[in-house]
């Protein structure tokens, strides 16, 4: 019954359909408001449904040009940079975003295959550096310092 | 004072040693600042605000241009070399800039993004000083109902023309809705879907969504192909544009100055919503739909010319009115009040120099832009010739300095990764991206405007018909879904009867 992808899709929808229906149901309601602020998503919610609907009962696109799968081999890098990331951004508050960068970048990109390490140590110091003064001094955005003293 | 004495009196001071020389160093400032995710031309005007304090007022309103058309233009070389659209204006250049990008075709991509710039800003331009008075008339009687119709056309345009299933785009157009109802109800102040967050208050911001999407999906893709030689892309390519491309783009640049210019006009439409229509119109237009999407010459100069006309179409309303069309406007008021000029019907007659100086600097921008920027375009280029896995781990930072220079927060930064990873699911499962986005930016602004005709009306759907711009608006909206699928019946069953002979 669920074969095909789109069904598979269709059902997920209708969960998340179901889902925020629940919640925009639960949305308190005012008196004196003509239009209130659970108008509009509980419209959307069915929508959402009917679409979901018709998607169940509509045939895969059998033409699929630019396959994006990611092949087994290719996995774990993928998984690997998704860390990476995840990495970057919890220690970006932690360690100041100067040092977090830099580690980052030269980590990610011999991670990725870079092998000029001399280049990419050069490219990994100066970029965030010339983005910090470029935020600190000339667009007065602060960004965080970490354990460094600037 | 007549058109041609207030232009000349405008002239006068762009053209003085200091307006070029402003224009100049706003051009330039503004590309840079445009290329760098999230900073887009309001940032960019916002940062001059405070270096303009004490100038001459009709010189600080020149750098201001300059930067606003530097901005504008940085913007479309980020979409086209790293399909990173920095501000929601810059999306539609990304559907062919990024293709004809990969093809090895940059610099073309490029030259046509410059040129159609300057086209359609001095197409837009002239409107300005000829009919803005009247234009600003039209945009007034324009209330909730008829607002809420454009945008619903806006949307539905943008859904109906997505390669591939219809209903897979209206899904995500209607996702992007509910995204957007995220946070605190502009009228009843109720907080909704929240989940007790205090970081969801607000809504999630557009550069979270953006960013998300278009660039960290595309990591995926650059990742998997880190070892192809991509020897395209390696070539910028020539700049030089042939004869036919000229042909091909110059009709193109004509239709799209005028309509982005009208959209423009209109307050809250602005170069978003006119770079869709732009793209899309000109995608319905063409004998070769099929090219769009694929790097198609005209798809860059639609959105280019469009979203360039546009912004200056805003200043009809800003000028004219003291009421700004959009968020770049919006910032400019700020800037002009700060310099100690109140823009409105008496700008004309108070300050005739800043007002043509406003209109002059228009003209002499968008020149500079194009002498600067054609030179530039194969240094600008070079970025293509970064090493791929140098270049994947610089496009992570800048979407991430984009997103933390915005908010100060690392939860939106786990959500742009979420939306990184939706977005390569929606890549992956053939659901367009573009109208969720275009659906998230218009969300809030739909809905304030549905609820409040709903008001006006006591509950009535009635008032989207008895007005007679909204209820076209809406005919135009539920035609361009009819049209299309009559179409796709017609051309099954043509398929059928062939298969079946």
């Amino acid at each position: 019954m669920f074969g095909t992808t789109n069904r598979k899709i269709s059902i997920c929808l209708i969960a998340v359909g179901i889902f925020y229906l629940i919640l925009s149901f639960r949305l308190p309601a005012y008196a004196y408001v003509p239009i209130d602020s659970d108008m509009i998503p509980i419209g959307l919610g069915f929508l959402l449904l009917i679409l979901a609907v018709f998607l169940f009962f509509t045939n895969d696109q059998k033409t699929n040009d630019n396959d994006e799968r990611i092949p087994k081999k290719e996995l774990p890098i993928v998984l690997g940079v998704v860390g990476f990331i995840v990495c970057y951004i919890f220690f970006l508050e932690i360690l100041g975003f100067i040092l977090v960068t830099v580690l980052f970048l030269f980590f990610c990109s011999m991670f990725l295959g870079y092998k000029k390490h001399v280049v990419n140590g050069i490219v990994s110091l100066a970029v965030p550096i010339l983005i910090y003064l470029l935020f600190d001094s000339f667009l007065q955005v602060q960004l965080p310092t970490g354990i460094l003293p600037f | 004072m007549d058109v041609f004495q207030g232009l000349a009196q405008g002239f006068q001071v762009a053209l003085s040693l200091d307006g070029i020389l402003f224009v100049l160093i706003g051009v330039s400032v503004g590309t840079v600042i445009g290329m760098i995710p999230g900073l887009g031309p309001i940032t960019a005007i916002a940062v001059m605000i405070p270096i303009t304090y004490g100038m001459d007022p009709a010189i600080a309103l020149l750098l201001m241009a300059g930067v606003y058309y530097g901005a504008a233009y940085g913007g479309a070389a980020s979409s086209i070399l790293l399909n990173a659209p920095g501000v929601s204006e810059a999306v539609a250049t990304t559907f062919d800039g990024y293709p004809m990008a990969k093809q090895g075709k940059a610099g073309k991509a490029l030259a046509v993004a410059a040129i159609g710039s300057f086209v359609g800003g001095t197409i837009s331009v002239v409107f300005l000083t000829f009919f803005a008075p009247l234009l600003s008339k039209v945009a007034v009687s324009f209330g909730p109902p008829e607002y809420f119709a454009l945008m619903l056309l806006g949307l539905t345009a943008i859904a109906s023309l997505s390669e591939g299933s219809t209903i897979k785009a209206l899904i995500s157009g209607v996702i992007g809705l509910m995204i957007a109802t995220i946070g605190i109800d502009a009228q009843t102040g109720t907080l909704r879907f929240t989940f007790g967050s205090p970081h969801l208050m607000e809504g999630i911001d557009f550069l979270v969504i953006a960013l998300g999407l278009f660039a960290l999906a595309e990591v995926t893709s650059l990742i998997l192909g880190r070892k192809n030689k991509m020897d395209d892309m390696h070539n910028v390519g020539s700049l030089r544009l042939t004869k036919e491309e000229y042909k091909e783009m110059g009709p193109t640049m004509g239709r799209q100055s005028v309509l982005g210019f009208l959209v423009g006009v209109l307050p809250g439409a602005g170069g978003t919503i006119s770079s869709f229509l732009g793209y899309i119109s000109e995608k319905k237009l063409s004998k070769k739909p099929e090219e769009f999407g694929k790097g198609s010459i005209k798809g860059v100069a639609a959105p280019e010319t469009a979203n360039n006309a546009a912004n200056n179409g805003a200043f009809v309303p800003l000028l004219s009115l003291g009421i700004p069309g959009s968020g770049t406007t919006a910032v400019m008021l700020g800037a002009l009040i700060v310099l100690g000029i109140q823009p409105g019907p008496l700008l004309m007659t108070d300050h005739p120099d800043v007002f043509w100086g406003v209109i002059a600097s228009m003209y002499i921008g968008n020149v500079f832009l194009l002498i600067l920027n054609l030179p530039l375009i194969p240094y600008l280029s070079r970025i293509l010739l970064v090493p791929r896995p140098l270049l994947i781990s610089l496009v992570i930072v800048f979407c991430v300095i984009g997103v933390y220079a915005i908010s100060f927060s690392t939860f939106d930064l786990y959500l742009l990764l979420a939306f990184g990873i939706i977005g390569y699911l929606m890549r992956l499962l053939n659901f367009p991206a573009a109208p969720l986005l275009l659906a998230f930016i218009l969300g809030g602004m739909m809905e304030q405007a549905f609820r409040q005709s709903l008001t006006i009306s006591n509950g009535s759907l009635s008032i989207f018909v008895t007005s007679p711009i909204a209820g076209t608006m809406l005919l135009l909206a539920i035609l361009s879904f009819i049209v299309p699928l009559i179409k796709n019946r017609k051309a099954a069953g043509k398929e059928n009867i062939d298969k079946s002979a």
